[in-house]
């Protein structure tokens, strides 16, 4: 399988993500006002479509990954996940004592972006330590 | 562990790139293992022998 070139995935994502922007901006205000039930879940569903392209689209950049660069993947998505996971049981506990009042939609619309984050910040610093060039 | 894998790529006059290419690898990749970052795997080790016609032990050494 040929391996997926920085700058080819870069520009894959930035074209799903500029897709994801103009349906957020101009496709999810219409949901609220929609009355079919029907209607309702495909539009409110349509945005996650291109987030999922993303999903897609890591995975099957890791898959034609070398052996170092599946290896710092996979390191950096564990350190993801462990930070996400544990901040959401420190957010949770605290939101059932009622220390902090979030609303559960506000709290899951941040778990993909956290992870992406912490991912993106894990991988950058780990192919310094290996040798390589950020991004 | 120490290896030759610079000195070999260099006297065959092959860039880090270049050597990346032959072994379908990344550059990143050989940088890491020329500079003891990182041991690659055995399937790795041995393609790395033949493109070089050694042995594994002459180019790998574990060390004590």
């Amino acid at each position: 399988m040929a391996r997926f070139s920085d700058k080819r995935y870069n520009m894959h994502v930035l074209l799903i993500m500029a897709v994801y922007v103009l349906l957020v901006f101009f496709e999810w205000p219409h949901v609220k006002t929609v009355a079919d039930s029907v209607l309702k879940i495909v539009l409110a569903l349509v945005p996650a479509l291109p987030v999922v392209g993303v999903i897609v689209l890591m995975g099957a950049r890791v898959l034609r990954s070398d052996e170092l660069q599946q290896r710092l993947h996979l390191i950096a998505l564990g350190a993801a996940t462990g930070l996400v996971a544990a901040l959401s049981v420190v957010f949770s506990f605290l939101c059932a004592a009622h220390v902090l009042n979030l609303a559960a939609e506000d709290v899951l619309f941040w778990i993909f972006p956290a992870l992406c984050l912490t991912y993106g910040l894990t991988r950058i610093a780990l192919t310094r330590r290996y040798g390589g060039t950020a991004c | 562990m120490e290896n030759r894998v610079r000195e070999l790529r260099e006297k065959h006059g092959w860039s880090q790139g270049e050597l990346g290419e032959r072994l379908d690898v990344s550059r990143q990749t050989i940088n890491a293992i020329e500079t003891g970052k990182y041991d690659p795997s055995l399937p790795l080790a041995f393609k790395i022998a033949r493109l070089f016609g050694s042995r594994i032990e002459t180019i790998f050494d574990p060390g004590k």
